[in-house]
């Protein structure tokens, strides 16, 4: 009796052994999800309130291309350039063309007159609707980095990140000033640019708006480069712009509203024209998990909000509720 | 009558001596062959590659090295020197300081120097760094991806089956000649 309980006991030990051993095996595979204990977790950050959310995900649609670089929107057709491809569509999606651009596209503009005006990383080209080439400026130099474009009239607005710079250009990109420079006389601080995320805009009164990445602010200009204003504060919570480069992309509506984008924890938010939080446009949990980059955004007449998402290669369009 | 044939005795040394002459020469053209072969080609040294690095944490619970041989190295040509960096401070930090609530880093080995406004430095103490990754992944969400983790040769056993590849979930580890043994960021380009 009693050896027939040890030579139960010992196949019970040798089972639990070998059942031991293989979980351990499979679990400490190669692929398999485990806890970490040293997680980088922003989760609760990612949880806004839903009454904060002010807009819809109305239409989305792909956009076919191995590199994205930037969308801008006119009355009848949206744009993107893609690499060293310009791509047309319609507002339900479908591509009107795609044509091949001189080089790798940064950044992407509209101006009044229906021109396309494309940033490459160290010159800035125009084409026309319908994708024809119509001007290539000169290089600025080796350091150059153009981020983001703005037209104003016959004035071209030139982020160059490379140089921490603002270039006021007229349309055969002669350049008029230079403006953001640190200046302690003017009380210009200076652009502080960690990455090559450095956007502007043009507000409906023509002043420049200048987005300042690592002092998490967005600055304002008067036409003689002087430092008008600047808001901004930088945080994880939804009023803030969480860390570096933040926003990382911006536009302004008609009303001098802000939509800022930005990366690390990708997030869409609307401010009024004095900074203040309206409220949020795509909360963190609309882009895919581990995105990291800050989708692009763009405005039409309507107020729609126009997002070139690079990690799904969608654009997704958001409507006020 | 005299006999020409060698007595048995005789040849059978002589057969062993010219076996043992012909193993010794093998041998020793075996062991010269090695060398050159050897000297020809290239060891090989466990590394990861910081661009397929997900930043799970295994890096500090798996090697056999305790505390484990892969640390946060920083590729300073890509650093913005920022202020309010991602891979030092907390997410949402009470304040940008060097107090021990405000930074992110498990075990304190990630030094911040101030350089001039609005720029800091920031500097790995290596004995202090135990590779879990927490650093990496905030400075690539939030910054340049300037920080991320290596496997140092001083430290690292080079073990035949590496204990940290076997069970890295993106396959990140790899086996690199040992005269390039480190995939610094900065040095080489994703893909």
């Amino acid at each position: 009796m009693n050896r027939k309980l040890i030579n139960g006991l010992l196949i019970l030990i040798a089972i639990a052994i070998v059942v031991i051993i293989s979980t351990d095996f499979i679990g400490n595979k190669a692929g398999q999800n485990k806890s970490n204990p040293y997680e980088y977790n922003i989760e609760a950050f990612k949880q806004v309130d839903s009454a904060k959310v002010l807009y819809n995900e109305v239409t989305t649609f792909p956009v076919l291309a191995d590199q994205l670089s930037g969308i801008a929107v006119s009355d009848s057709s949206v744009v993107v350039a893609a690499g060293n491809k310009l791509l047309q569509f319609n507002f339900i999606g479908e591509e009107i063309f795609r044509k091949p651009i001189i080089d790798t596209a940064t950044c992407i503009t509209m101006d009044g007159k229906k021109n396309v005006w494309i940033g490459m990383r160290h010159f800035v080209a125009a084409y026309d609707l319908n994708g024809t080439l119509i001007k290539r400026w000169k290089s600025f130099d080796e350091r150059s980095v153009i981020t983001s474009l703005a037209v104003s009239g016959d004035q071209i607005f030139v982020a160059d990140a490379g140089n921490r710079v603002v270039y006021k250009c007229n349309r055969d990109g002669l350049i008029i000033a230079r403006i953001g420079e640190k200046n302690e006389q003017k009380g210009v601080p200076g652009y502080v640019i960690p990455s090559p995320y450095f956007d502007l805009a043009i507000d409906n009164s023509g002043f420049l708006w200048v987005v300042n990445p690592g002092r998490q602010s967005l600055e304002n200009y008067n036409a003689d480069g002087s430092l008008r204003t600047s808001w901004g504060v930088a945080g994880m919570k939804i009023e803030g712009f969480s860390g570096c480069c933040n926003p990382a992309q911006m536009t302004i509506m008609d009303d001098n509203s802000f939509v800022t984008s930005e990366k690390g924890m990708p997030r869409i938010k609307l401010y009024g024209q004095h900074g203040e939080l309206k409220g949020i446009v795509a909360p963190p949990d609309l882009f895919d998990a581990g995105s990291y980059y800050a989708p692009d955004v763009a405005v039409d007449a309507s107020n729609k909000i126009y997002a070139l998402d690079f990690a799904r290669k969608q654009v997704r369009i958001f409507k006020m509720k | 009558m005299s006999s020409k044939e060698e007595p048995v005795s005789h040849s059978r040394r002589r057969l062993i001596r010219n076996g043992m002459q012909v193993t010794l020469a093998i041998s020793l053209i075996g062991i010269a062959g090695r060398t050159v072969l050897k000297s020809a080609s290239d060891d090989l040294v466990w590394q990861l590659d910081p661009f397929k690095c997900v930043q799970c944490g295994r890096c500090a619970k798996e090697c056999v090295m305790s505390p484990s041989a892969v640390k946060c190295v920083h590729a300073y040509a890509l650093c913005g020197y920022c202020d309010l960096c991602g891979g030092y401070l907390k997410p949402d930090p009470n304040a940008r300081t060097t107090a021990a609530e405000n930074q992110l880093c498990p075990t304190a080995a990630i030094k911040r120097k101030y350089i001039e406004d609005p720029y800091f430095e920031y500097v790995i103490d290596e004995k202090l760094c135990i590779g879990c990754g927490k650093c990496v992944a905030g400075c690539t969400s939030f910054g340049n991806g300037s920080l991320h983790l290596q496997v140092r040769h001083d430290l690292c056993r080079n073990c035949n089956e590496c204990a940290i590849a076997r069970v890295c979930p993106s396959e990140a580890f790899s086996r690199v000649p040992s005269h390039k043994p480190y995939l610094i960021k900065g040095d080489f380009k994703k893909g």
